[in-house]
């Protein structure tokens, strides 16, 4: 959709997420926190399938793994499939209406966080319920806000 | 022109497919799969996280970076009749915590004295730093926190984290400026403990809960109370002996089962403590001699 993307834009939002993802959040509320990281992947191959893909969210995935402190891997396997199922949907996901993206983004997170936490299970972490899901309703809720934002940015900054 | 470039770029980008997705997806899962395996099963990649984990050292900086700056303006504007009265109330606890030391500094040669009697190896007090927690783990299922010295400091991994009430965890993995420590109350950690009034041993489980912890394998015939002190016992050969670790909270007795289930609270804040102090065990040929020591000594009674 964009035409021009803003490099300085895309590495401040993802430091940016970096950040947002170890701190700045009440630790009452800790488990609703949107998944930054994974917002940041969707709206970049969403941008621009052209530049950014699945090797970049691989990547990026990894350093969430240091911060993390999960598995080396478990995060940037899932990072690197949110890019590979937002590249198979990008030309569709265009034409959808906001709810729609907003209900993708849901779904594309909602599997991330389940890739992660079926993975963790198996190395042997406890077994939570659906808890884990609500990083990606929160994600979900602030896509329209964040697109908005990093739109305009790229507009005025590319 | 700008306008019809725009929507040129626009066309290309809406039908641009570039290379195949789906070897990429395959060549990162066996990249991850390889990964996890070699992290999990043969612990390999140490360096490779602790390089990253310093090479991330800015962004857990600036996450920080907030509660440093309303610290900083919080201390601008405090006036001089505070900071006059908490140096006051500061020096009076000075002086009663001096006063404790000296008798403890007493205590402490006659434990000694008492322990060559004993046969046993004298205990050596040991050299603590002061560390600032600087993050807590993103992930709300594990216990951990982040605390601003790392190898740079001399901060091994496995070395004991207290604050001014008791026991924290353990250093889990190291960076350059960096640690990572697990709490006790994380689901994967145990302590070795022992009851400070009788010496009855026993370990002390996290189970994902900052304000309780669990004992297990108490048998119902043991003699155990409601608020009695739980500290460390250094049989693991991990943590020194001897730092509070909980208090024993509710004991229930279940009929039918072997043990009683016993539930114990935290001495050390663990959501709460901001400065904690990283434990080095002094003289460390000596690990070997002490659990047989202790041993002897536990026997005894």
């Amino acid at each position: 959709m964009l035409s021009v993307i803003s490099y300085p834009v895309f590495g401040f939002s993802i430091i940016l997420s970096l950040v947002l993802s170890v701190s700045l959040f009440p630790v009452d509320y800790f488990e609703l926190r949107p998944e930054w990281l994974g917002l940041m992947v969707f709206y970049w191959t969403f941008r621009a399938p052209a530049q950014f893909g699945i090797l970049l969210a691989w990547c990026l995935g990894l350093l969430l793994d240091v911060l993390e402190a999960t598995p080396l891997g478990v995060n940037a396997l899932a990072m690197g499939l949110i890019a590979f199922l937002v590249l198979t949907v990008h030309q569709r996901l265009r034409m959808f209406p906001m709810p729609q993206q907003c209900l993708m983004v849901f779904l594309l997170l909602g599997i991330n966080q389940m890739l992660v936490h079926f993975i963790k299970q198996t190395l042997g972490a406890d077994n939570t319920g659906f808890e884990y899901l609500w990083p990606a309703l929160t994600g979900a809720l602030i896509w329209p806000v964040l697109c908005v934002l990093l739109d305009n940015l790229n507009r005025k900054l590319g | 022109m700008r306008v019809s470039a725009r929507g040129g770029l626009l066309i290309k980008s809406i039908f641009v497919q570039g290379p195949i997705p789906g070897f990429r997806l395959f060549l990162v899962i066996v990249l991850s799969a390889t990964l996890i395996v070699l992290d999990t099963r043969f612990d390999k990649l140490e360096t490779l996280r602790s390089a990253l984990s310093t090479s991330l050292a800015p962004v857990v900086w600036l996450g920080n970076a907030p509660d440093q700056f309303s610290g900083w303006v919080a201390s601008l504007f405090t006036t001089r009749d505070d900071l006059q009265a908490e140096n006051e109330s500061l020096n009076a606890r000075l002086l009663i915590l001096e006063r404790r030391a000296l008798k403890y500094a007493a205590l402490a040669a006659e434990n000694n004295r008492l322990r060559e009697l004993l046969n046993a190896s004298g205990t050596l007090d040991d050299r603590v730093i002061v560390s600032e927690i600087v993050g807590v783990s993103p992930d709300p299922f594990s216990h951990e926190v982040i605390i601003n010295k790392g190898d740079r400091d001399g901060v091994k991994v496995g070395q004991a984290i207290l604050d001014a009430y008791g026991l924290m965890g353990q250093v889990q993995s190291t960076s350059n400026f960096t640690s990572r420590v697990l709490l006790i109350s994380d689901s994967s950690h145990a302590v070795p403990v022992e009851v400070n009034r009788n010496g009855l041993r026993a370990i002390l489980l996290g189970n994902g809960d900052a304000n309780s912890l669990e004992l297990v394998h108490v048998p119902d015939t043991a003699d155990i109370r409601e608020g009695d002190m739980l500290v460390s016992s250094g049989l693991g050969g991990r943590f020194p002996r001897g730092y509070p670790v909980a208090e024993v909270a509710t004991i229930e007795k279940v009929p039918g089962e072997q043990f009683i289930r016993i539930e114990a609270t935290p001495r050390a804040q663990l959501s709460r403590s901001r400065m904690v102090l990283v434990v080095f065990q002094a003289e460390p040929e000596l690990d070997d001699a002490v659990p047989a020591s202790q041993m002897n000594a536990g026997e005894e009674p």
